[in-house]
């Protein structure tokens, strides 16, 4: 008997993870589970780029991703804030360009995969939203001349553009600023996260493998069940990259300083109408129009007010600053918000979306450990193939 | 199974409604129907999915077997007051036929569907729930 509890302690403390148990899932939470997977999904394709794919567009958008001509003063690329190393984000509260910036600079994982971009949704496609920072004078402050200047002048990059797009770079500076930007897209597309011990334990849950399930811990699994349940947060953090890919206002303040809002959505619907660039105009390589019917459809609505982009959780560990406009720092903090936030702030007319959970600090160390098993570490990046070698 | 019986029976009483086509093309979708209309629909593609675009078709008849016409089709979320981020365009078809484009379900719940019709001076509201996962 004194043997058999012995190894029985031993069997419990050996091998922590594997031997922690599983809760009692039902059949309509294993359901749930199984909805934000599988994990990695098949390659993103746009239709609305011609290059999206192709892997000689995407090793020219790699090498125009990291060149600071791209930038007016010749010191700032798209690398400068969305970092390799900082998990294709800058690691710090708000952005920064000539000037400092209002909103957080959002992680590229899985962003071939969103169909709005922007933390208002101000860009309908990759490729436009990646034009956006190029021209904006805050941040990149450059220009089509530019860029198309340096799409002629240099011999590599010239070189890399015929064999992306298959014809020689021409002199229309503007269709070469698109082209550039459907490069960058096509090389933004292939960021996609790794797996994560939560893939593995929805995995193992729709196998109906217990033991490998078992191996995500009680922590963990305590969090997920309070994220697909009473938490109601999978909602909008729906599917396999936690988003539906829309819109919420969760109660973070409108003001960025005294006397001024961000109005989020609101504001990103009147600039998505505005722009050149957007699928409805005639840089849009989809002759089907199929891939512009959210623009085409799209309203716009008192409610957008406030509202911004539901981010992926995928990497959301890594993210360090969250919400839109980075105000809180850890996410510790994200879940003490949403146990908390003020159901005056959110003025819902019918049963609100977001409402004050009430966590126990188990229970909000519990959604943590969940959050923190949607992150996992990347294997190390290759240089990119040169462009003509 | 008997009540179901004296539906049909119900539905088919009237001569004008047993000519009303209910099949649009997939052998599957839903009917609708009140005092004066009939309404035949199905999604396309087939399957509904939370934040994807999806398309209805139409086939919209009257007990009076006089034309009818699909004025709007939207969606909300009752139970949170919510309404779709999209506004849907009607194409109208030959007999009765329509096609509703540019609906999207962003979030998964039970959504219901209002589908204005008018025949003549007389117009009506049909609904139709969606529970989606």
């Amino acid at each position: 008997m004194r043997r058999f509890l012995l190894s029985l302690i031993l069997l419990a403390t050996s091998s922590p993870a594997a031997t922690q148990g599983l809760l009692d899932w039902s059949q309509d939470e294993v359901s749930a589970i199984e909805r934000h997977g599988p994990w990695p999904p098949p390659p993103a394709h746009d239709p609305s780029n011609r290059v999206s794919g192709v892997p000689a567009a995407i090793a020219l958008g790699e090498h125009l991703f990291n060149d600071p001509r791209l930038s007016a003063d010749g010191r700032m690329s798209c690398a400068t804030c969305h970092q390799a190393g900082r998990d294709w984000s800058d690691g710090r509260a708000r952005g920064f360009g000539t000037a400092d910036l209002d909103r957080r600079t959002p992680s590229l994982w899985n962003v071939g995969y969103a169909h709005w971009f922007g933390w208002d949704g101000a860009g309908d496609s990759l490729w436009a939203q990646s034009i956006r920072p190029i021209l904006d004078r805050r941040e990149m402050g450059g220009s089509a001349a530019e860029v198309g200047r340096l799409l002629r002048d240099d011999k590599a990059l010239a070189c890399g553009y015929e064999r992306a797009f298959g014809n020689k770079v021409g002199d229309n500076d503007e269709r070469l600023l698109v082209d550039a930007a459907k490069a960058l897209a096509a090389f933004q597309a292939t960021l996609v996260s790794p797996r994560t011990r939560f893939d593995a334990f929805r995995d193992a849950m729709v196998a109906g493998d217990r033991a490998a399930a078992a191996r995500y811990t009680l922590p963990e699994q305590r969090g997920l069940r309070l994220f697909i349940g009473t938490g109601n947060c999978d909602t909008c953090h729906f599917g396999p990259r936690f988003t539906n890919g829309e819109f919420g206002d969760v109660g973070i303040a409108f003001f960025v300083r005294p006397g001024e809002v961000d109005s989020g959505r609101l504001g990103g619907l009147a600039k998505l109408a505005g722009n050149p660039f957007n699928l409805l105009g005639r840089y849009n390589d989809d002759a089907s129009g199929a891939s512009a019917q959210r623009t085409r459809h799209v309203q716009r609505l008192h409610a957008n007010f406030g509202e911004f982009r539901v981010p992926s959780l995928r990497q959301v560990g890594r993210a360090a600053a969250y919400m839109h406009s980075g105000s809180l720092a850890t996410l510790d903090e994200v879940v003490r918000h949403y146990s908390e936030v003020s159901p005056d702030r959110l003025h819902s007319d019918g049963t609100p979306l977001v409402r004050p959970l009430g966590l126990s600090p188990r229970q909000r160390t519990d959604l943590v450990a969940f959050l923190s098993s949607l992150d996992a570490d990347a294997p190390p990046r290759p240089a990119p193939p040169p462009l003509c070698p | 199974m008997k009540i179901l019986a004296a539906l049909f029976a119900l539905l088919f009483a009237n001569a004008a409604w047993a000519d009303c086509p209910l099949d649009l093309g997939k052998g599957t979708g839903w009917v609708v129907f009140s005092d004066h209309y009939m309404i035949a629909f199905r999604p396309e593609p087939m399957r509904i999915e939370v934040g994807q675009p999806f398309s209805l078709l139409f086939n919209v008849c009257t007990k009076s077997n006089s034309p009818a016409e699909l004025l709007m089709v939207d969606a909300t979320m009752p139970e949170h007051k919510h309404p779709m981020n999209y506004r849907p365009t009607i194409v109208a078809g030959t007999n009765g036929r329509y096609r509703a484009d540019g609906l999207v379900f962003h979030m998964p719940g039970r959504w219901e569907l209002s589908i204005d019709v008018r025949a003549g001076e007389e117009s009506e509201r049909l609904t139709h729930d969606f529970i989606l996962k």
